[in-house]
């Protein structure tokens, strides 16, 4: 507990005179009163026009953000309100997420956002009331009972730049919904606000782009798919010069027993393409029988960030790619929303996979009852299963020159309450793990602050601010461990957490779980290894001082 | 310098931490609260300013920095940011006896802000650079594969 706490009869008074989330200027006043601003590094460029009739959405046009007319459709109101009353019919869940907030305000300092800025907007019960508030205002029976109450508003236009600056000022990491009595999750307000925002034309570039590339190609970057293999076939090159073995992955293979399938960053960004060497180099270890789609070619889907029914398109591409090739089951690579998608919406979105098999494991037998339904398996679950089963040859000390910690993804984490694989693997494949602060980690984990479609450049101060909380807990185990490695199983994190890394915390580089898994394994025919993955000399631990936990 | 300011620090440092953290928490809009990560951050970088204060060291340098770090990424206009420093000087003349040599605390405050100045500007100079390298780690490959 922090030793900076406001002490109890502070509190008491504050809760007998009037107890508000405005403590400076607007402290007497109403929270809808404090001022904001779009001003450079705090939001994302809007989408180009082209990109959105690429898409078909609706109003393109050329904006900024920072002007004062956004352009807006006429009958913009009734668009917006209609939207949310139809998604209000349509979604139980945000029905009830708008009603049953009490105002406990527990939620108020679990959001990164409003730790690393201290904007009482950005407080999940504020955010939500952003709409709330004009939802009781134009909501005819709620307006009635609360009336005089509650504060209610109309959809103006300074209103609705507000929701565009606050909904996409939240990640969806849902950290508030851990601590919500009532079990709102805030996250599928932000979803909604931000599908109904897409009707009259307000989004982000940085969704909106990857969305479109994935329309067309299948994956966020936009590879076609010969430049897909040709990625891949240079990193296979990298592999055989480090290690001497030649791996060798399959595309478009029918008849194969498994589809990989992973975020394209693994197979373009750095660090990404180090996460995909580790996974090519267990998949020769183990004598894998698998392909990789060049069509199917993008685990992530930010569809997920724009509306529901992009998401089901985006994500439909799997089960049509395992359908064509005939393989037996799917294994996804490491990444979040990916799979929250894949967990949570999947199998009643596109399936059910009737032509797809329960996955069971080719190397070890043992079934993933988890996964019966949507037909895949997350690859940690499927290495820890290795590894548990002596499968692996590994060399730990391999990883001697890295001092760890983990950082778990919001979405695989909260989503789908995987917490113990990626451990259990770091802890043989290396000899230096430490765990960030408890109440920073599994599922009151802190988001990279970039989740969700907003690592936009242009929003990097914005990012640096919600990413503090996570970074301070890193720089807590570099302190006192001297952690130099922060470990993670999403690809978002392994594009954000660098740059929120090397500001807060210089000296920490970013790994995918994979990656030292790469750096450990014991391939046979190998050649002395000497380099990890990234050309990086191996050295002993021995080296460095204090490993103790 | 004179051992007064440190002895000033020794003998209040308690309530002189806990003024300025205030005054620090009141830079963000409808002030920060002081338990949370920031708020804890602010402090420990203060306290290592204040630790540090007569030699000028390691210690007081990294306090800097870390505080610089901290108001570099906010919206604050560096003046309001830099003007942090001299509500320390405000502080430590309100704890000193009235003898205390003021011009020697001056000095040592204006030497902070020059440094917490330097680190400020290096701080908001990273966040573009951040930029540039991120967009190029996004084309990691393509630049690899154009041998650049």
């Amino acid at each position: 507990m922090s030793k900076y706490l406001p002490k109890q009869a502070d509190l008491i008074k504050e809760f007998e005179e009037k107890p508000s989330p405005l403590k400076g200027d607007y402290a007497d006043r109403e929270w809808w009163e404090m001022p904001y601003e779009f001003r450079e590094g705090n939001f994302c460029f809007p989408a180009k026009p082209e990109v959105i009739e690429e898409l078909g959405f609706p109003n393109p046009r050329k904006w900024a953000v920072t002007d004062d007319d956004w352009k807006l459709p006429d009958g913009w109101q009734k668009t917006l309100m209609d939207g949310m009353r139809e998604r209000i019919k349509k979604y139980r869940s945000l029905k009830l997420y708008l009603d049953s907030c009490v105002r406990c305000g527990a939620c108020a300092d679990k959001c990164h956002f409003f730790l690393g800025t201290g904007d009482p907007k950005n407080m999940p019960v504020l955010r939500a009331e952003l709409v709330r508030s004009v939802y009781r205002g134009d909501f005819p029976m709620v307006e009635k009972i609360l009336k005089g109450f509650a504060g209610s508003r109309k959809l103006t236009t300074e209103v609705l730049k507000e929701w565009f600056m606050y909904f996409y000022q939240c990640t969806e990491c849902r950290r508030c919904s851990v601590f919500c009595p009532m079990g709102i999750d805030t996250a599928e307000i932000t979803i909604m606000v931000r599908e109904i925002l897409q009707l009259i034309g307000l989004n982000n570039n940085w969704i909106l782009a990857p969305v479109a590339n994935c329309n067309r190609t299948g994956n966020h970057l936009g590879i076609e798919p010969h430049t897909f293999v040709q990625n891949i076939e240079s990193l296979v090159d990298d592999i055989e010069e480090l290690t001497g073995v030649t791996v060798n992955p399959t595309f478009n293979r029918k008849g194969a027993e498994i589809l990989f399938i992973t975020p394209s960053g693994d197979v373009f960004g750095d660090p990404g393409v180090y996460t995909m060497m580790g996974y090519l180099l267990l998949f020769e270890h183990i004598g894998l029988d698998y392909t990789i789609s060049t069509y199917a070619s993008e685990g992530g889907n930010f569809g997920f960030f724009t509306s529901n029914d992009m998401m089901k398109k985006l994500n439909a591409k799997m089960y049509h790619e395992a359908e064509r090739l005939g393989v037996k089951w799917i294994l996804g690579g490491e990444c979040g929303h990916m799979w929250r998608v894949v967990h949570q919406y999947m199998s009643t979105m596109n399936g059910p996979a009737d032509f797809l098999q329960e996955p069971v494991s080719p190397v070890t037998g043992t079934k993933f009852a988890n996964a019966k339904v949507t037909k895949m398996v997350h690859i940690a679950e499927f290495t820890a299963d290795l590894i548990h089963h002596n499968k692996l040859k590994l060399d730990p000390k391999r990883n001697d020159h890295l001092r760890t910690t983990f950082h778990d993804s919001c979405n695989v984490a909260r989503g789908m309450g995987m917490f113990e694989e990626p451990r259990y693997i770091l802890n043989k494949v290396c000899n230096s793990f430490h765990e960030m602060p408890e109440n920073t980690i599994r599922e009151q984990t802190f988001c990279c602050g970039s989740g969700s479609g907003i690592n936009a450049e242009e929003n990097m101060a914005m990012r640096m601010k919600g990413g503090f909380p996570r970074a301070n807990a890193v720089r807590h185990v570099r302190e006192k461990h001297k952690v130099d490695s922060l470990v993670t199983i999403c690809a978002i994190d392994r594009a954000s957490l660098p740059p929120l890394m090397r500001y807060w915390n210089p000296g920490v580089s970013v790994y995918g779980l994979h990656e030292l898994v790469g750096n450990a394994l014991v391939m046979e025919g190998e050649k002395k290894r000497t380099e990890d993955l990234r050309e990086n000399p191996m050295t002993g631990i021995e080296e460095k001082e204090g490993d103790v936990d | 310098m004179s051992k007064t300011w440190e002895r000033v620090i020794q003998e209040n440092r308690k309530d002189i931490l806990q003024r300025w953290h205030e005054r620090g928490l009141g830079l963000f809009a409808e002030k920060m609260s002081a338990g949370t990560p920031l708020g804890e951050a602010l402090a420990d970088g203060m306290g290592m300013i204040l630790d540090g204060f007569g030699d000028g060291g390691e210690t007081c340098r990294e306090g800097v920095n870390r505080l610089a770090r901290i108001l570099a990424v906010h919206p604050f206009r560096p003046s309001r940011s830099m003007s942090l420093f001299r509500e320390l000087q405000t502080i430590l003349f309100e704890s000193a006896s009235p003898g205390a040599d003021r011009e020697l605390c001056r000095e040592r405050i204006e030497q902070i802000t020059f440094d917490a100045f330097d680190s400020f500007m290096e701080h908001r100079e990273l966040i573009y650079k951040l930029k540039v390298e991120e967009s190029r780690s996004q084309m990691h490959m393509l630049l690899r594969r154009a041998g650049t």
